[in-house]
């Protein structure tokens, strides 16, 4: 990151180790100021001359702090904290950079140079390139067009197939009007008697319908199997890449967008590919064939049809920017409508227990009527215009049919020629028009194939290096001074280090928020941590492939998400290929086994949606049943039974305690007594590992463990008080 | 609540506020907007975090106009600082370059700007029927109080895009 922005006027710059500009002040007033750093000092800038000089030792910690709408630099000693410079949160990535150089110079005498590269960034339009070798905003719109095209590759010769009947069924519709003057011209106009001439013609147009059946049939059978391929494969990409991506960029689109992409994107261009892409090909080739015959016949008829279609083509292109930001705005409403939809039926039990039936249809109403509006927005303009487009483009027409009817009065022209001139004309103007509605289609697939591929070309911010290993693991895990941040200038784990043994039960204590599941999250690799490194068996994490490091890490969670299917189902999800009698096994070790016999169709009971037909406590056994059947090395506990009666509690906890021998456990709860029989506990504060060791060290500590056991003791004093006294 | 005559901010030199409340004094107090897209001056909470990070509230200013003139100044304008947020006056045009970012040309408060906004169906948005609330690829927020009030192209550019 380049730490040498900006220099104020004047100033030397041999000595400068980092220096950036400043834009604001603190009563919000824009200002012209530059924050510049020594070896030794910190120097601030206003309009160019120096008002304040620091030095770095002045403070214990310099602090890059962002408020809501700005930031600022402060240097802190003691209690005592100094207000450095003010800025927008343009510069704020740059001086938070400048923050942790601080730091780690104050932790290790060492100040560190920055590069002064930045990361590569679009020469066109300034955004960064995020590791693309060309700009993914700024590259030609014909790019996505051609990677959509390229998509029926596999199934190039059904498409073939599928072009090359259209193109054979249009030659015979072309052929057909030159029959029909033929019959004209030779038999009707002359009124000459039927011969074998006359029947061979009529056959062969009798016959050329059949033969046009037969192509369609083939034509349609090739073009539905591309389509429907192209879909398939489009919609699985989309699924598949959804589920590699990193929770940071699932955790930006909510489950309706998402759902609205694999689903209704992925089939506008799956249309868009075959449908229209064949059209495309045999429309255009017919306009070029039509046209030549047009020409060849009459040039002059010719060029009164043709005269038109160039203003029409221009103002069919000006449509195209008002036709694109419309229905991107349905696209927008529609999303937002699946979203809505999405979140009230997942919310169902909410909204039933709170009798809000009412206040969610009007939401839903009106998702429904902003979509239904934007698509009339869109379409009022498209009917508007179309048909204006049409009447331009046929004007020609009448142009053709005034001028040949002279020339035919004028006998310049047989009227057989003519009819077959017009029926040619009517043929061409076919394409034409549907061409006409390529700027509609273009911008409804734009919209689409933009958010497609903007998944499609994201990259996994936590995903497997080519060389990663599968390895089998044994549970011994190590925080090497472990950073991390859900953004990286923000840490909530702050230099974590502690070695949890192979076979050691460990539970993690702290405040909310102190950063207990996150450490969670970077086990599970969730999430890559931004400083440091996690070892597990002496290995740095993100060397070992993501399908090893899952297979032998089991959670179990306090919100249980059971997957809408059995009993069965749900247990084996783990093992989808265990035996039944290891199925009822784990059932057995979770306690879980009696309360399904219970059920009138036992392990086939479905559960229903999230497993609501069950109680949260029979949810949490068949959790820990999965967990079991998943055979962990690495046990994950996360407030396993923190919303359970006491009565439940116990039956998961001797559960829980036949599930964790003989393998790493992670523990979270808040209620301490739940973690007795963990073997050491990790104490969090503020970010920080405070304290590391067994019940009775940290006790004898007097510490943050100890303050928050006695703060529990407390609390459960007093509340036996209260109902006591109630 | 906070009743605005028991309350001493004391501004230090190095811009912070201190809290003279009920014969106790707090130092480096934090004011928080409850309701920052409702209103700016009520509902404005107090507090404070001890030396072991832990947050406190003091409690909650109903409305800055409880205070006296010079109280009321100094509160706002830290207000004002944390919430910094230039105030859309003109929008002149939005460009969209179909893969998820929409390029604004707008005049602001502090001054006129073109912002480069990503996924901008969520950085770009109402937060009400008239509140325009738009969020750039640095972070920096922007809003328009009221879209209605703006004039008539600047309107029709937005309306295009919420």
């Amino acid at each position: 990151m380049n730490l040498l922005l900006a220099y104020p006027d004047g100033r030397e710059k041999d000595d400068v180790i980092y220096s950036l500009p400043y834009d604001i002040d603190q009563k919000c007033r824009k200002v012209n100021g530059h924050c510049v750093f020594t070896s030794t000092q910190i120097e601030i800038y206003r309009n160019n001359e120096k008002i304040h000089t620091y030095h770095i030792d002045d403070f214990d910690e310099i602090i890059c702090e962002q408020l809501i709408g700005s930031s600022m630099l402060l240097g802190k000693k003691g209690e005592q904290t100094k207000f450095l410079c003010a800025f927008s949160q343009k510069f704020f990535l740059r001086y938070a950079e400048i923050s942790k150089l601080l730091d780690y110079y104050k932790r290790t005498g060492e100040l560190l140079q920055e590069n002064d590269e930045d990361e590569p960034t679009c020469p066109k339009c300034g955004l960064p390139l995020d590791g693309a070798p060309s700009c993914p905003f700024c590259g030609k719109k014909s790019d996505y067009l051609i990677r959509l095209i390229k998509r029926t590759g596999p199934y190039k010769w059904y498409f073939i197939a599928a072009v090359i009947c259209t193109i054979v069924t249009e030659a015979v519709w072309v052929f057909l009007p030159y029959l029909q003057r033929i019959l004209i011209d030779e038999y009707i106009t002359p009124m000459k008697n039927v011969d074998s001439g006359f029947i061979m013609i009529a056959a062969t147009m009798i016959l050329s319908v059949f033969f046009v059946w037969g192509l369609e049939y083939i034509n349609m059978k090739s073009s539905f199997k591309v389509a429907l391929s192209v879909g398939r494969d489009l919609r699985q990409d989309v699924f598949s890449k959804a589920q590699q991506l990193s929770m940071t960029s699932i955790s930006k689109r909510t489950a309706g967008e998402l759902i609205n992409r694999v689903n209704h994107d992925a089939m506008k261009l799956q249309d868009f590919i075959t449908a229209n892409g064949k059209d495309a090909i045999v429309k255009l080739i017919s306009v070029v064939i039509l046209g030549i015959i047009l020409i060849s016949m009459n040039f002059k008829l010719a060029l009164l049809v043709i005269l038109p279609i160039p203003f029409v083509a221009l103002f069919v292109s000006k449509l195209f920017n008002t036709l694109h930001i419309r229905y991107g705005r349905v696209w927008r409403y529609r999303t937002r409508y699946s979203s809505v939809l999405h979140d009230i039926l997942n919310g169902i039990r909410v909204v039933k227990s709170y009798g809000t039936e009412e206040m969610e249809i009007r939401k839903y109403q009106d998702a429904s009527e902003k979509w239904m509006k934007s698509a009339i927005s869109a379409e009022v303009i498209w009917s508007v215009f179309m048909p204006i487009a049409q009447f331009l483009l046929t004007i020609g027409n009448f142009l053709m049919l005034y001028a040949g009817g002279k020339m035919v009065l004028n006998e310049q022209l047989s009227l057989g020629e003519l009819v077959q001139y017009t029926t040619y004309v009517a043929m061409i103007y076919g394409p034409l028009t549907w061409m006409l509605q390529i700027p509609r289609l273009l911008a409804d697939t734009a919209v689409s194939s933009a958010r497609v591929f903007e998944i499609l070309d994201e990259e996994s911010d936590v995903k497997d290096k080519s060389d990663a290993i599968s390895m089998d693991i044994h549970g011994d895990i190590t925080f090497d001074d472990v950073y991390f941040g859900y953004k990286a200038y923000k840490p909530v784990l702050k230099g974590i280090n502690c070695n949890i043994k192979e076979g050691e039960m460990i539970g993690i204590v702290g405040h909310s928020g102190v950063g207990k599941s996150t450490m969670i999250n970077l086990i599970l690799r969730l999430y890559d941590c931004t400083g440091g490194r996690i070892l597990i068996d002496g290995v740095d994490i993100k060397d070992i492939a993501g399908e090893s490091l899952r297979s032998k890490v089991g959670v179990v969670l306090q919100e249980t998400f059971l997957f809408d299917g059995s009993v069965y189902d749900n247990i084996s999800y783990a093992k989808p290929d265990a035996t039944f009698e290891e199925i009822i096994k784990a059932a057995k070790v979770a306690n879980a086994h009696d309360f399904i016999v219970k059920l009138p169709d036992g392990y086939n009971t479905r559960v229903g949606d999230k497993g609501y037909s069950l109680s949260g406590g029979e949810r949490q056994r068949i959790a820990i049943a999965r967990a079991i059947l998943h055979n962990p090395r690495i046990l994950i506990l996360d407030e396993a039974t923190a919303s359970l009666d006491t009565q439940t509690e116990k039956q998961i906890q001797e559960a829980l305690n036949r599930l964790i021998k003989g393998r790493t456990t992670i523990a979270i709860a808040h209620r301490l007594s739940t973690l007795s029989n963990a073997d050491r506990l990790i104490v969090l504060d503020q970010g920080k590992l405070a304290e590391f060791g067994t019940h009775n060290e940290l006790m004898q500590k007097k510490g943050v463990y100890y303050k928050l056991v006695m703060a529990q003791r407390q609390t459960t004093k007093m509340k036996k008080v209260v109902e006591a006294v109630s | 609540m906070l009743h605005g005559s028991s309350l001493n901010f004391i501004k230090n030199d190095s811009g912070f506020l201190s809290l003279e409340f009920e014969k106790k004094k707090y130092e480096k107090v934090i004011l928080t907007r409850l309701i920052p897209f409702y209103s700016k001056n009520t509902y404005i909470s107090v507090s404070y975090e001890d030396e072991e990070k832990n947050f406190h509230e003091i409690g909650v200013i109903k409305d800055t106009k409880d205070l006296i003139k010079e109280q009321r100044k100094m509160i706002e304008d830290y207000l004002e600082f944390k919430y910094y947020m230039p105030k859309i006056t003109k929008v002149h045009s939005i460009k969209d370059n179909n893969r998820g970012y929409i390029f604004v040309t707008v005049n602001t408060t502090s001054g006129e700007k073109t912002l480069a906004i990503r996924d901008w169906y969520s950085n770009f948005k109402m937060l009400n029927d008239k509140m325009l609330y738009v969020v750039d690829a640095d972070g920096n927020k922007y809003y328009a109080p009221d879209i209605y009030e703006l004039d008539r192209k600047s309107l029709q550019c937005i309306e295009m895009f919420v």
